[in-house]
């Protein structure tokens, strides 16, 4: 092959993981890693123990620093990319400090940036997202300099629930908002968000089922006007967690073909030959964007074996997790057939101890989310990945031994 | 760390493990700084690493062993079982490996002892 250099625009997991699978995958030209951040960090801690403060900026890197020279990685950190040019023959990248790097093959592996809804008020400096490592910093300042500060958390899904429960830690009084109760039925079914859900009132969250409709500076915090409330409630901080859009204003600049992300065939490639996109700004051509951090990671892998000409890595199940109210949550495949014709099969029950909830389409899984039950869901993954035929009821008794269940 | 001894430490029988599962063995029966995951792969070969994920506090002893790796039961972070390197993220830094012997049935842990 007669590469020489592969950029990839991006530090998150997704760019990591495609720099190391080059390498793996022995690639012997230049490899540059361009970052707007110093280096490259793990963002799922962000809502959690990073926000909480006891793992600190070094401590979530995705690579430990001499990771980089051993892999003959350039790290370019604090690096905006203001332009990506495709041509027949090279790309051209610039980056804000004037510098250009021309390359063979471009990663986009730009992420997402946190929505933020049209909430009028909603520019004031006292109202979050989580997104960057910034962002918890300055959310985790005002918790922390704040007498019993006072959250509102909008959005019960992932990095709601998540910083919700955090704050809570850090000693906030915390009222949670979503207009669905429960919220993450989608993702989880009807019976586990109902619980996951109930988790927050369990440890003095208050949740409500409503939207915020307006917010306004008073002297002290933060005016939140609530649907269906009469007064407004005051808060120190709001911490808006609705969910992300991608970033894709250089591959638009770059005439690549955009809908809801960066559109990507099978193997990473845009609708330009040498510009590759994957992870959160990407999405492959007639399916939903994955949004999930495993995924990023495999999206850097294909997008690796792409550029090397390798078989591309087995596509799996998808897998989640999260981590709220000392409970570890994970999910595989999904909790709904397309058609509504699944069955649901509970293992263990739902409450303090471990335990699990399969979706089956027949007697195929398609589906599980545990609680503090991962490897329930190691084995529903590798069910849906091999199609494993499986007995309900057999499914269901907590005293079957998973494995052997997979085995046949 | 201590050295291990020339016979080294029986600490479970063979059969205590589960195929594709782990045991914990405690630090204060290996004389480590930290526990030791006993760990069986699906063929049932038995494999030793230190006990807690190197990424955030989890044990590797709960984990799923398959393919000669185990996955740590929080975030998936893969360690070989061999070696104890590194073969997954989030985790960055590389486990430790002990030597460890199955003699008629029964395991024999060197903590400390790097494996063959």
């Amino acid at each position: 092959m007669s590469h020489q250099r592969i950029a990839v625009v991006g530090g998150g997991i997704g760019g990591v993981a495609t720099v190391a699978a080059l390498r793996a995958g022995g690639y012997a030209g230049e490899v540059v890693l361009i970052d707007r951040a110093a280096f490259p960090y793990d963002r799922p801690p962000l809502s959690k123990d990073y926000l909480a403060g006891t793992r600190d900026l070094k401590q979530i890197a995705l690579q430990q620093p001499e990771w980089y020279a051993d892999q003959r990685v350039e790290l370019i950190g604090d690096a905006d990319v203001v332009a990506v040019e495709p041509a027949a023959d090279t790309v051209m990248i610039s980056l804000a400090d004037g510098q250009v790097i021309s390359a063979d093959h471009v990663v986009l592996a730009t992420g997402g940036r946190a929505v933020r809804p049209p909430i009028p008020g909603s520019g004031s400096a006292r109202v979050f997202v989580i997104r960057d490592a910034e962002d918890a910093d300055r959310l985790r300042a005002v918790l922390e300099t704040t007498d019993a500060p006072r959250l509102l958390v909008v959005g019960g899904g992932l990095v709601g629930a998540e910083t919700a429960s955090t704050a809570l830690g850090l000693g906030a009084s915390v009222v949670l908002v979503d207009p669905l109760d429960p919220p993450l039925a989608a993702a989880v079914g009807p019976t586990v968000a109902r619980f996951l859900h109930d988790q927050h009132a369990a440890h003095g969250i208050e949740t409500l089922a409503t939207v915020l409709e307006s917010v306004q500076e008073t002297p002290r915090g933060i005016a939140a006007q609530l649907r269906g409330e009469d007064q407004a409630r005051e808060f120190d901080a709001i911490v808006i967690g609705v969910g992300m859009s991608p970033r894709t204003e250089l591959a638009e600049a770059a005439g690549l073909e955009v809908d809801r992300g960066v559109l990507v065939d099978a193997g990473q490639t845009t609708s330009h030959p040498r510009v590759l996109a994957i992870g959160d700004c990407a999405r492959l051509r007639d399916h939903h964007r994955a949004e999930h951090w495993e995924a990023a990671q495999h999206d850097g892998q294909r997008a690796a074996a792409t550029i090397l000409g390798a078989a591309a890595p087995a596509r799996t199940a998808s897998w989640w997790w999260s981590d709220r109210h000392h409970r570890h949550v994970e999910g595989t495949g999904t909790m709904r057939a397309a058609d509504g014709t699944h069955t649901v099969v509970a293992r263990g029950e739902i409450g303090d101890g471990p335990f699990a909830v399969f979706t089956l389409r027949g007697d195929v899984v398609i589906g599980a989310v545990a609680v503090d039950d991962s490897n329930a869901v190691r084995a529903a993954r590798r069910m849906i990945d091999r199609g494993t035929v499986v007995d309900p009821e057999k499914l269901a008794d907590p005293q079957t031994d998973l494995r052997k269940l997979l085995r046949g | 760390m201590s050295t291990g001894s020339s016979t080294g430490i029986r600490v479970a029988s063979a059969d205590d493990i589960p195929e594709g599962e782990g045991i914990e063995i405690p630090r204060d029966v290996t004389g480590t700084d930290d526990d030791i995951a006993l760990l069986k792969d699906e063929d049932g070969s038995v494999y030793a690493l230190n006990n807690t994920c190197t990424h955030e506090v989890a044990s590797l002893a709960d984990g799923w062993v398959e393919g000669g790796k185990v996955e740590c039961p929080l975030h998936s972070s893969k360690f070989c079982l061999k070696t104890g390197a590194v073969e997954g993220l989030p985790a960055t830094k590389d486990s430790v490996a002990h030597r460890v012997e199955v003699r008629e049935g029964e395991v024999f842990l060197y903590p400390g002892e790097r494996p063959a």
